[in-house]
């Protein structure tokens, strides 16, 4: 055990800070919001691309970069603090998704066109409210040597945008993983009208011809990845908490009343101190999460820990933040609405922190059914 | 980062469960729960030196100064490990005082006091707060003027909130010795016996049974070599050692043992029948606790890494200061909720759930919020430090 960041990790950071400061600023947040909007960035894609974020958990003979989870929460830090567009986590979670279920085959073609940036997918595994409910939303039926699925998805997210949608569906008693092409025969995709702006869809689908990643799969496999997603997912907000924190005290360092800084003041310092402390605990929680499901364990205690902390700090960082900020950050021109957005959003999906601890109090033994 | 033990950490941590296997004995826990630490020449005396045997009140001082050379990282694990086992494990003279001498005092306050704290023999008590210099520390008053004819510093004054000096040997004691000079800039610290003539020692009852002192100083004397480094700049040290001594006390190894025995006891009929793990609510409140007792630990290695790396990590101590003293607090009050009038039940009444270990934690619980600087202090610090706003007029 040793929770200092080593010097690679510092680099990784750094660097993934510079390149979304140049290639991520708010206007490009902003317009991807934009009614109408083409929803792909793409000249940030390439940049983060060539940068090898894509490929960064996936083994050197894909294409990938051979790190581990962890990195992936080094992007998530730098991602949650810019609000890089959802579809880069998304398809890194799709592509661990298909690193842990698929067989080698799969692997070899789903992997090396998503590290070169040329493929891009998401997933939807288990309920968008709960990441440890891994029952198929979907049902199955046999077509010769392949497979079609019926059902309904719901905030599922990028399918605009996105090549393949990892998922599941039921057939026979058991589960069966298979890839959806959002835009096959038979798929309805309408946008959600929601918090965060566009970005989360609905998918009908009707005997929709699928390919299969494997049949059978297990509910701990499933769960195993969910909660990979999702506690990659809480890194996130961390990152979207760590960054409002950071305006609030540039904003109350420079605003002065009272003939001095806001900043200053004792009751001022409190709020941002419990937001350090609220960030702290976020912070080692999420990645203590990544890092032991990064090993293979199921985690679901970690990942319990790691979204009740997550949530709670990233809504009260930017919360407060609004609360330091009044009106200059109530306004929609300085943009604080769009962490706040971030963190609402992603404490609603996969689970909010009372979800989480259901899952903690099963892990304790508090419940019992 | 890496989140696990390594062979080596996972090897320190299976040595201290076995040393604690073999010497927490049925014996010393009635001790402790009958006495506390106050029975004198009893189990906890033979306890303390089992562990001055293992060389563990040295644990992580460098070989030269009798110390095993251990890290930060190592003490953490032991400290988290005595207090998960409700044990009383190195005290502040070990993991705040000692690393100040080390870091900062003379060659021959090294040699003179070291060895001693290492087997056990010297025991400081902290006199630092007096009745008017309490949260304001740099206010203190109490005066050590040296005699130039004796080569003694002579002390007058008086401290408080003076906890075990009824069990200790010396005073690590700050003084003024400078009283014309800016308040941080003319203070010192100087090692007293506490047996010294002109030192009067009167006990102090807190809330939750404790026992704390206050000390009073009349023309006490001492070596001129019992002053530590150098003259005027005990601020520095003594800062220096509130920061090792927050980190110690604010290892979560109690909080895990308070949250895994209410789920224990949640599960279980309360005297009226009822089982408080079968109301949602309950099991809401206990999953929180839970996931708050992860959090402090991860704090606490966070805190004992860097310290580990040499640095002094004040916003980070500072941080887990108040995150597990506020924990405390919501640990207590969850369970005197969950146990229901029950709860109530006091401190060693055999009827009390735990023996009234929740009562108790309910009235001890207050300290660690206010002590060692307050929470509200040490809240000042993080915006402050960690993140460079401008100091409060306060």
């Amino acid at each position: 055990m040793k929770l200092v960041p080593s010097q690679e990790e510092t680099d990784l950071r750094g660097m993934l800070r510079d390149l979304l400061a140049a290639e991520c600023p708010t206007t490009l947040v902003r317009a991807l919001r934009e009614p109408g909007a083409d929803r792909f960035p793409a000249p940030l894609w390439k940049s983060l691309t060539a940068a090898g974020v894509l490929g960064l958990p996936f083994a050197e003979a894909y294409g990938g970069a051979d790190g581990r989870l962890d990195d992936v929460a080094t992007y998530l830090l730098e991602a949650g603090r810019a609000l890089a567009p959802s579809v880069v986590a998304g398809t890194l979670g799709f592509g661990i998704a298909v690193d842990r279920l698929g067989d080698d085959a799969l692997r070899g073609r789903v992997l090396p066109p998503l590290c070169a940036g040329e493929l891009r997918g998401t997933v939807a595994l288990a309920d968008p409210g709960d990441a440890h409910d891994v029952r198929p939303r979907l049902s199955a039926r046999r077509d010769g040597d392949g497979w079609r699925v019926s059902g309904r998805l719901e905030h599922v997210a990028d399918a605009d945008v996105v090549d393949r949608v990892l998922t599941t569906a039921a057939v026979d008693g058991r589960t069966l993983a298979v890839l959806v092409d959002p835009r096959a025969e038979g798929v309805d995709v309408t946008p959600l009208e929601a918090m965060g702006g566009p970005g989360q869809f609905r998918m009908l689908l009707d005997d929709v011809p699928v390919e299969e990643v494997v049949d059978a799969v297990a509910v701990d496999d499933l769960r195993r990845v969910s909660h990979t997603i999702a506690a990659l997912r809480c890194v996130e907000l961390v990152g979207v908490a760590e960054e409002a924190l950071r305006r609030t005290v540039a904003h109350a360092g420079s605003r002065h009343q009272f003939g001095r800084p806001i900043g200053s003041f004792q009751a001022a310092q409190h709020l941002v101190a419990d937001m350090h402390i609220g960030i702290q605990a976020a912070r080692l929680s999420a990645l203590a999460a990544v890092a032991a499901l990064g090993r293979g364990e199921l985690a679901v205690r970690e990942s319990a820990v790691a979204r009740m902390h997550a949530t709670v700090a990233a809504k009260r960082a930017t919360l407060d933040a609004h609360q330091l900020h009044g009106g200059m950050g109530y306004v929609l021109e300085t943009d604080l609405h769009l962490w706040s957005e971030r963190a609402r959003v992603l404490s609603s999906l996969d689970g909010s922190a009372d979800t989480a601890a259901g899952w903690l109090a099963e892990e304790v033994g508090l419940v019992h059914d | 980062m890496e989140f696990e033990l390594d062979d080596d950490q996972r090897a320190w941590l299976e040595e201290v469960r076995d040393f604690l296997r073999t010497h927490v004995t049925p014996e010393l826990r009635a001790e402790l729960a009958e006495h506390d630490l106050e029975f004198k020449g009893g189990e906890v005396a033979a306890f303390r030196r089992a562990i001055g045997e293992k060389g563990w009140f040295g644990l992580n001082w460098p070989v030269e100064y009798g110390g095993l050379g251990l890290g930060a990282v190592h003490q953490h694990l032991l400290m988290s490990e005595f207090e998960y086992w409700g044990v009383p494990g190195p005290d502040l003279t070990v993991t705040s005082v000692a690393p100040m001498i080390m870091r900062h005092g003379t060659e021959q306050n090294k040699a003179e006091f070291l060895p001693p704290i290492a087997r056990g023999e010297m025991i400081c008590a902290v006199g630092y707060s007096e009745p008017d210099a309490g949260t304001d520390l740099a206010s203190l008053r109490t005066r050590a003027v040296l005699d130039e004819s004796t080569g003694e510093w002579v002390i007058n004054g008086s401290k408080i909130w003076n906890s075990g000096a009824q069990r200790s040997t010396h005073e690590w004691l700050c003084v003024r010795t400078d009283p014309d000079a800016p308040r941080h800039k003319g203070i010192s610290v100087i090692i007293v016996p506490i047996d010294h003539p002109g030192v009067e020692i009167r006990p102090l009852i807190a809330w939750s049974g404790y026992r704390t002192n206050e000390a009073f100083f009349d023309d006490v004397r001492v070596p001129a070599t019992n002053l530590i480094g150098e003259v005027n700049e005990g601020w520095r040290y003594i800062t220096g050692a509130l920061d090792l001594e927050r980190g110690a006390l604010t290892n979560a190894g109690d909080l895990r043992r308070s949250v895994e025995d209410l789920v224990e006891l949640a599960r279980k009929p309360r005297a009226d029948g009822r089982v408080p793990a079968d109301d949602p609510v309950a099991v809401r409140r206990l999953a929180g606790l839970v996931a708050d007792v992860e959090a402090a630990t991860l704090m606490g290695y966070e805190a004992a890494s860097l310290l580990a790396e040499g640095t002094i990590p004040t916003v980070e101590v500072s941080t887990e200061k108040i995150f597990t003293s506020e924990l405390r607090q919501r640990i207590a009050d969850t369970a005197m909720d969950l146990l229901g009038p029950e709860g109530l039940l006091a401190h060693r009444n055999p009827e009390a759930p735990l023996a009234g270990a929740y009562e108790r934690l309910y009235r001890t619980a207050p300290l660690l919020r206010f002590g060692a600087g307050t929470n509200e202090v040490l809240r000042d610090v993080i915006a402050q430090r960690g993140h460079a706003l401008p100091r409060s007029g306060r």
